[in-house]
């Protein structure tokens, strides 16, 4: 994750198919164009897991069954709880055969149609439900060196509660981080960083200019400097605060942001 | 061991209406979804074929676009699917849709096992599983949580009720109806939805079940729906939980768990 941030790589969202899309062949080739684009572009695609609960078709399937070919090092795969046992061990196991090393691990959120891991099922017994601490934990046990575990950042939350569950999930295992959007400077990114200096800390980006829907995600009123918000401006603001860190672009507008974000990353 | 395993295609929205004048569901604009209890109907069937062997046929009743369903049950695992459409199925109650799937059942023939969900979340009857084994003249097991044994001639299935569970042997060929309790059902994989587009789906008409035409839509339903009204709007509340956060975490679950939400 160092040499992403070295050479200035960008991480960009995409997210699968909905599971319920009337429009599949249309969605297949839209992924594969997006996909494609982000490896010719030497960027690193990340795929996303069911977002916001939503069930979609799998990072890994997608890759495989359209014949997707994944640039080393540069595909990341979201992981969430939200998985059977059997399921969870198809996808690490298709990671590791598709030489998938980068994976963020979450808890991600569930659905009424979405079955959740149970502490049975990732070893543990400590607990009564499976976090990304207990996924963290089997990761690294039945894979052990097969992946970079990345785990999420939250400074919506409260931020005591925040940094008590990130110091469980780097113990854990997880060796980067993915911050929550934020928008050009937020203070309690800046003290994770002050905290942990020698970990890699890639922050969000919010690349929709719809800003009423982040702050609908984060459950807080997102003020802006920019009125209408303007993401490629912000984005540029970002990167002048936050030297050493990598970008996730999430919701990029691949048919009008994509050629505009080439030389934001001075 | 051939199953068959009947599904229906419902309205996947709380906001559907009810047509004053028919007193049907109007399905017009509304996506329509399998029925939730039916796809643990499926798993149960899919799950049995993997164990055992065998070919697992889904079956619905419904208009053009009800192959829907039928496709969904492909792509987790079902082997081939067939469509009862025909206008003269039209207006049928559950005991002419029971008749209609039985006719069907017979015509797929060599049939050891039908499988259902307890009920439809539209119409809510729980009756067209017993309407079909009835019509078959098979034995049946409703509100089935397990199937613990399977052999060529009978089948053990746990059978839910409040106070727990009984376990019964039935001879085969019968019918089941199952709750969502019998497994967790498995989400389509990318390439199972694929498969399922290509898949060719007869539709067969009354005609070509040997439906008697009395027996059928409204002319073979001997019961009327005279009067709908849909559920009066759930009034809204709320409740303030005072203490440590221990103890409004502690009074929160009791709370839910009254409400049998946890």
């Amino acid at each position: 994750m160092k040499k992403h941030i070295e050479n200035k790589t960008y991480h960009v969202e995409i997210l699968p198919p909905k599971q319920d899309t009337e429009k599949l062949e249309t969605d297949l080739e839209n992924f594969s164009v997006k996909f494609n684009r982000v490896m010719e572009s030497g960027y690193c695609a990340c795929l996303t897991d069911n977002a916001m609960g939503n069930l979609a078709f799998q990072g890994t399937e997608m890759i495989e069954e359209l014949g997707l070919e994944p640039r080393k090092d540069l595909v990341m795969i979201h992981l969430n709880t939200f998985h059977t046992k059997g399921d969870l061990d198809r996808i690490l196991d298709s990671c590791r055969t598709l030489k998938i090393r980068q994976l963020l691990v979450i808890s991600g959120d569930g659905s009424d149609r979405l079955p959740k891991l149970s502490p049975a099922d990732v070893g543990a017994t400590d607990t009564e439900a499976v976090t990304s601490v207990e996924l963290l934990r089997y990761i690294g046990r039945e894979y052990p060196g097969d992946f970079e575990l990345g785990v999420a950042f939250n400074p919506y939350e409260p931020e005591e509660h925040e940094f008590a569950k990130m110091e469980r999930k780097l113990a854990a295992g997880a060796v980067f981080i993915i911050t929550q959007p934020v928008i050009e400077r937020h203070e309690v990114v800046d003290r994770l960083l002050a905290k942990y200096p020698g970990i890699p800390v890639i922050v969000e980006a919010w690349m929709s200019k719809k800003i009423d829907l982040l702050s609908e995600a984060v459950g807080y009123e997102i003020k802006t400097a920019t009125d209408p918000f303007d993401p490629i401006a912000t984005l540029k603001i970002l990167h002048k605060n936050y030297l050493g860190c990598g970008v996730y672009l999430s919701l990029l507008g691949f048919k009008t942001q994509y050629d505009l974000i080439k030389d934001t990353w001075q | 061991m051939k199953i068959v395993v009947c599904v229906k295609q419902v309205p996947g929205s709380n906001d559907a209406k009810i047509d004053p004048e028919t007193k049907r569901i109007v399905r017009e604009g509304i996506k329509a979804v399998t029925n939730p209890f039916d796809t643990y109907a499926v798993e149960e069937a899919v799950r049995i074929k993997e164990k055992i062997g065998g070919e697992v046929v889904v079956l619905t009743m419904g208009p053009p676009r009800a192959d829907i369903v039928l496709r969904e049950g492909i792509s987790v695992g079902a082997d081939k699917a067939v469509l009862l459409s025909d206008r003269a199925f039209g207006g049928s109650d559950t005991w002419a849709t029971s008749y209609a799937l039985a006719k069907a059942i017979e015509k797929i023939g060599g049939v050891d096992l039908v499988i259902c969900g307890k009920q439809a979340i539209d119409g809510d009857t729980a009756q067209v599983g017993p309407g079909i084994a009835a019509q078959l003249g098979w034995p049946q097991a409703t509100y089935v949580m397990e199937v613990p044994r399977l052999s060529e001639d009978s089948i053990d299935v746990k059978r839910m009720h409040e106070d727990g569970w009984d376990l019964c042997r039935i001879a085969l060929p019968a019918v089941l109806t199952v709750v969502k309790d019998i497994n967790q059902p498995r989400i389509p994989t990318l390439r199972g939805r694929l498969a399922a587009q290509k898949i060719g789906i007869p539709t067969w008409t009354a005609a070509d079940i040997g439906a008697d035409s009395a027996l059928i839509g409204l002319n073979g339903s001997p019961t009327r729906v005279v009067k709908t009204n849909p559920p009066p709007a759930r009034e809204k509340a709320s409740m303030k939980l005072d203490g440590t956060p221990a103890d409004s975490a502690r009074k929160l679950v009791h709370e839910l768990r009254l409400r049998s939400l946890v």
